[in-house]
């Protein structure tokens, strides 16, 4: 798959067991593939463990749930990576981790633990976790998809403001509007395989392919 | 049905208590025969807690051990351990401290009582505390692991920093559990002659035929170390799963 060079966004949709997961999974470099190779920005991944290590390192990942570390405050939780994974100082840590937090809102819920937070408050904190080291590549797999309406808007306005700020993003979404609003390219997965991709008013408006209209006119229904 | 088995169950118990306190108030005492062994006990009970300390600091480092090894990636560690871990819960503690005294100490010749006595009974409850280790490391789920991977932490900064913090707060309450066993087990040292509190009792029981004087504070005596040890369990259990 190539994308334009000016895209900065890119949308992953279909289906659920489609295959978005295991491509965003792939790009980051937290599953291998079983046969072929993965290159990103021109560069072939590697396949053992230690490289992958590296290069995971660059980007920032964010799951549908489940990301905090429960034993850890929310500011811990955003300080770990950056002093030891990325080997910055106590205090430029915590400058910065207190900069993402005032960013997303979170002042409040600094010393809490992932519990005494809500969904959207914890994907927040992990958005803020993902995004504090300025990774070269944001990947979101299916963010909003545990969150109820409210908490999914504002999440969704979250990255939307990284995507205005210029943050390259890949999204695995169920969110049609919001895929369309902000995606500059999108992909249409299904049964492992790329059915379909180009600019998001080309493939939402005018689909050339019937299981794309088909899953869109289903989703979009209600 | 259920208020019928609640009735039997509490007659029973009832029963139970009031032989137990009439053979213990009916008895005729004579805590003077007793009471020149008062030393020695008090100095039995000394080495049992000295004991038991000893071996709860020695039996987290064989748990930690037999842990990492059965969690390694290499077989033969694995393989090691698990027998290891499997013989020595599946055979008596008292066949453990015979053979382990008379057979292997004798063979290497090592004859201090106290020494041995504390090895074995570390390397016997270090075997029952690394699968209580284990059991927690492995409860830490899935998504911790995956959660800690796309953030680019290693295994080992894994384990350092996500999942041993989580494992521990799950695995006090049964630790402590197991120390209080430990306290108990050390009750059988006295087949190779431990100078520890139940040799104490047997001696001073051989010696003055005061029975009852001798085995009544035998018992309390290990009460008053295990009850707070249960508390505390309790409480520990209590507090960490408020917290998950």
């Amino acid at each position: 798959m190539k994308l334009p060079d000016s895209a900065q966004v890119l949308a992953l949709i279909g289906p659920s067991g489609g295959g978005k997961s295991t491509f965003l999974r792939l790009i980051g470099g937290i599953e291998t593939p079983t046969s072929g190779t993965v290159i990103v920005d021109d560069q072939e991944l590697p396949k053992e463990e230690e490289g992958l290590l590296d290069y995971r390192k660059s980007n920032g990942f964010l799951f549908q749930a489940f990301n905090l570390f429960p034993h850890l405050s929310a500011l811990d939780n955003i300080i770990l990576p950056l002093t030891e994974v990325h080997g910055w100082s106590r205090h430029k840590a915590e400058e910065r981790a207190h900069e993402v937090v005032k960013r997303f809102y979170l002042e409040k819920h600094l010393e809490k633990h992932p519990e005494q937070l809500s969904g959207g408050q914890q994907q927040r904190v992990a958005l803020a976790r993902a995004v504090a080291h300025e990774p070269a590549l944001l990947l979101l797999d299916e963010p909003t998809s545990a969150l109820d309406p409210e908490m999914k808007a504002g999440v969704l306005d979250l990255i939307k403001e990284l995507c205005d700020a210029g943050q390259r993003i890949v999204l695995s979404t169920h969110e049609m509007g919001f895929a369309r609003q902000s995606a500059d390219h999108v992909v249409f997965l299904a049964e492992g395989k790329i059915l379909e991709e180009g600019k998001a008013e080309e493939l939402f408006e005018a689909s050339r392919e019937p299981k794309v209209t088909q899953f869109l006119d289903r989703v979009m229904k209600w | 049905m259920k208020s019928f088995i609640n009735a039997l169950v509490s007659v029973i118990l009832a029963v139970t208590f009031f032989f137990g306190f009439w053979v213990i108030l009916d008895h005729d005492y004579d805590w003077a025969a007793i009471a020149p062994y008062s030393g020695n006990l008090f100095s039995g009970w000394l080495v049992t807690v000295g004991i038991s300390l000893a071996a709860l600091a020695l039996s987290v480092v064989v748990a930690a051990v037999l842990t990492v090894a059965q969690l390694s990636s290499h077989r033969v560690p694995r393989v090691l351990s698990r027998a290891y871990v499997e013989i020595v819960r599946g055979t008596p503690l008292l066949t453990q401290i015979l053979i382990g005294y008379y057979l292997i100490a004798d063979a290497i010749g090592w004859d201090s009582r106290f020494g041995v006595g504390l090895v074995i009974l570390s390397c016997f409850s270090g075997a029952y505390l690394s699968e209580i280790f284990r059991g927690g490391i492995e409860s830490i789920s899935k998504s911790q692991w995956l959660s800690a991977r796309a953030i680019g932490l290693s295994e080992g900064q894994t384990y350092r920093f996500v999942v041993i913090p989580q494992a521990i707060r799950r695995v006090l309450p049964a630790s402590a559990g197991q120390f209080a066993n430990l306290i108990k087990d050390s009750s059988l040292l006295f087949v190779i002659s431990v100078h520890e509190f139940t040799m104490q009792a047997r001696e001073a029981n051989a010696n003055s035929f005061a029975t009852f004087e001798a085995y009544l504070p035998l018992v309390m005596g290990y009460f008053i170390l295990t009850f707070p040890i249960s508390l505390l369990s309790r409480h520990l259990e209590k507090r960490f799963s408020y917290e998950h």
